[in-house]
């Protein structure tokens, strides 16, 4: 099902959940991993150097660096890379990070990208761009899905048993499903349509009735059976549910129940955030907060 | 030692003296080889004798060493009022200095000028304003940095940076193939979002060819789109040359004079060869000095003026939002306090001081503008002009030099910075990190796109 896999690692404590999720995955679907690593970015306005993000050194960046840098990255995973069964190639870039993972995304042609942690903060200076975070740059335009382990509690990927699909009904979250059907399918999974009727913005004097907020659940258990019970042909093992609340609570909740061990939601939002900051969409809030790993699904 | 491996008086001409001169980390041997390295003062002399022309000399016999143009420099003010920082005394005890002594000077002056050139001048030419005579130390100090490069004392970066344009005819090794071919991904990244977007490159008779910076290719290509979706947008007939895209000069600022010639006359080839109404280059503002100020006259022009009528980023915006081809929603405009960094390039040096705050009333709400003091005209370099945010020699003094414009952004009480100019831009980045003041800064393309009424045929299909 996944053939290449990029995973985009600061090779560092940070990017070890992901790191766990990532070789645990390649192994499993004996798929090609693509270790990445921006190495640093670009600094002193027109000039070649380079501020190396985990030495926090200025330095100019060479073929000779660059190869010094993959050891390094190699060296780090030294026990992962030692299974012979392990198919993986190394590559350190240097540049804005978001930008650099889609270069490398539209060199490999990958079918998931797994973001790792940054080595700073995102907030860190050094990553200052314009708008949004590195997340969210690369959520708005990767070319495949993306998965995200935000904490270490969701790091485990032993066996994928059960997936949560959550979904706004959105054009991407069509294609979500599709991808979720796909591994669903692959890995023989239970699966678990979701929706979140979203009741956290009515303002006061404004709440809905129970009535109408009942109505509105009958509508997307409908909108549900319609849109993707219709096209899982014999599918037995799968539940759907509509509960209301704030979406990415709910969700988040939904997928502790269900004992998910990831959940597939699509990326709707175009925008990034003016405040570069991570916590925006509901989807960033479910990776902040969900105990596995978390797909985002663009396109 | 006459001559070092890697600085010498021998311009980068291949892209292996490029890689050999990038591989000698920081410069450091670069720099110790300078130590040593002789100075041809009858080379220096001849240069002088035959490009230092009336204009120069004069300026340099009837300065009155009045002093009117200590309070007009940046770096004169911010280095506590040090008279080594007096714009006349700069000028006149380095390149008076060497035409005093018909260029019998030694290695150890020309450490000095090299540091006097770049890190205690950025050309940005505001004491000319203040001098009762109208004496530009900048344009002088351009001169210097001319005998400087010739002599091989000019600092490593900049080296670089000319030695990029003479292989590259760009600031950074990006080919021809590789603009194109990042132009297009990055339209193909958008067209989702803004369906019929589209790069046309070597479009002949066109209405505008688009000129960029190299870095917005090598680093930050969303520029590129940006600028693409806005031309779009407007519905204009546009294209960018495949070749002749680049329309900054790392060489001017490096003083590397036939560098500066090839770089400007490839543009003006693809001008020439596209035949387009106009020339437009992207939010920069040296660019805009290289390219329709200063290049006319490297390329021997007789009518001083590029072969297509060439105008700065901002006029064209500008113009889109006066005359309604770009419709802004007035719900999204700026609603934070917001100020704007003249860049001394085309506000002092080319006249443009109206234009960005035309663009403004547009796009702030009545209320949040905050004027920066002194502006227009008169504002103060951003403190990383001419070169010097790139010089890792002199980045103490060009962290100091930052400490002006950090006032002067803190004063407007701006929680954000409108930087049209990819120096300024930097500089500004760079005070925020070194002083954390807590603002924002932005170019103008990003800010307008958020805010624009997208044209129905620019809409996404639901």
């Amino acid at each position: 099902m996944f053939k290449k896999i990029l995973f985009a690692t600061s090779a560092t404590e940070a990017s070890d959940h992901a790191a766990r999720v990532a070789f645990n995955m390649a192994g499993t679907l004996k798929a090609h991993l693509n270790l990445f690593h921006v190495l640093g970015v670009p600094t002193r306005g027109f000039s070649q150097v380079v501020f190396d993000v985990k030495t926090r050194k200025e330095v100019s960046v060479d073929e000779e660096y660059i190869s010094w840098v993959e050891d390094e990255v190699k060296s780090y995973y030294s026990n992962q890379l030692a299974d012979a069964a392990l198919d993986c190639s190394i590559k350190a870039a240097v540049g804005f990070p978001h930008r650099e993972i889609l270069r490398q995304a539209r060199e490999i042609e990958p079918d998931l990208i797994i973001l790792g942690g940054t080595t700073g903060s995102d907030e860190d200076s050094v990553y200052k761009y314009s708008t949004g975070s590195t997340l969210q740059r690369v959520a708005k335009a990767a070319p495949c899905p993306i998965l995200v382990v935000n904490r270490a509690a969701a790091s485990f990927w032993g066996g994928l048993s059960s997936i949560v699909f959550g979904t706004d009904f959105s054009k991407a979250a069509d294609k979500a499903f599709e991808f979720t059907m796909k591994i669903a399918t692959a890995l023989n999974c239970e699966l678990h349509l979701f929706h979140a009727l979203d009741i956290s913005s009515i303002h006061m004097g404004m709440s809905m009735s129970q009535d109408e907020i009942e109505q509105k659940i009958r509508n997307a258990y409908r909108m549900i059976r319609f849109k993707y019970v219709s096209k899982m042909k014999d599918r037995k093992n799968y539940s759907i549910d509509v509960w209301e609340g704030i979406p990415y609570v709910e969700i988040v909740k939904y997928s502790r129940e269900k004992h998910a061990d990831l959940i597939v939601m699509a990326h709707n939002s175009r925008k990034l955030d003016v405040d570069g900051s991570k916590i925006g969409s509901n989807m960033e809030q479910v990776i902040m907060r969900a105990g596995c790993p978390v797909i985002s699904v663009n396109r | 030692m006459p001559e070092g491996i890697f600085c010498n008086k021998k311009p980068i001409e291949t892209e292996d003296a490029l890689t050999a001169l990038l591989g000698d980390t920081s410069g450091s041997q670069y720099y110790k080889e300078m130590k040593s390295l002789d100075v041809d003062s009858k080379l220096l002399w001849t240069t002088i004798q035959n490009t230092c022309k009336s204009r120069i000399r004069t300026w340099l016999e009837i300065c009155a060493h009045c002093g009117m143009c200590a309070d007009s420099c940046f770096l004169y003010l911010v280095n506590d009022r040090d008279p080594e920082q007096v714009p006349a005394y700069k000028i006149q005890s380095t390149l008076g200095e060497i035409i005093k002594r018909k260029g019998n000077v030694d290695n150890k002056f020309m450490h000095m000028a090299m540091e006097t050139a770049w890190a205690k001048c950025t050309c940005c030419n505001r004491c000319g304003m203040y001098c009762p005579h109208g004496i530009d130390m900048g344009i002088m100090f351009g001169y210097l940095r001319g005998l400087l490069y010739q002599q091989g004392f000019v600092p490593w970066e900049l080296k670089i940076g000319a030695g990029m344009h003479r292989v590259y005819r760009a600031q950074m090794d990006v080919s021809e193939e590789e603009f194109v071919e990042t132009f297009q991904w990055m339209v193909e990244e958008y067209e989702e979002e803004y369906p019929g977007l589209a790069v046309p490159v070597d479009v002949e008779n066109a209405d505008i060819m688009y000129t960029v910076n190299a870095r917005e290719v090598k680093h930050y290509p969303e520029d590129l789109a940006e600028a693409a979706i806005l031309f779009h947008a407007a519905g204009e007939n546009w294209t960018v040359p495949s070749r002749g895209w680049e329309q900054t000069s790392l060489a001017m600022f490096a003083g590397d004079w036939a560098a500066c010639k090839m770089q400007v006359e490839n543009v003006y080839a693809a001008m020439e060869r596209l035949k387009p109404k106009r020339m437009i280059g992207t939010e920069c503002g040296h660019a805009h000095r290289a390219t329709v100020v200063e290049g006319p006259y490297w390329a021997g022009r007789k009518d001083g003026k590029p072969p297509a009528e060439s105008i700065h980023y901002i006029e064209w915006l500008a113009e889109a939002l006066r005359e309604g081809k770009l419709k802004i929603d007035p719900e999204k405009r700026i609603k934070v306090p917001v100020t704007l960094q003249d860049s001394c390039n085309y506000v002092r040096n080319h006249g443009l001081r109206e234009t960005g705050r035309e663009i403004l009333s547009y796009i702030v709400e009545p209320g949040y503008y905050r004027e920066m003091s002194p502006n227009r005209e008169h504002n103060y370099c951003c403190g990383g002009g001419g070169g010097f945010n790139g010089i890792g020699l002199f980045r103490p003094q060009r962290n100091k030099a930052l400490i002006t414009k950090r006032d002067q952004i803190l004063a407007t009480g701006a929680k954000l910075v409108i930087a049209p100019c990819h120096n300024c831009w930097d500089a500004i980045r760079d005070l925020e990190e070194e002083f954390e003041i807590g603002i924002k800064w932005s170019f103008l393309k990003p800010l307008v796109i958020s805010m624009l009424e997208i044209p129905g045929h620019m809409k996404p299909e639901e």
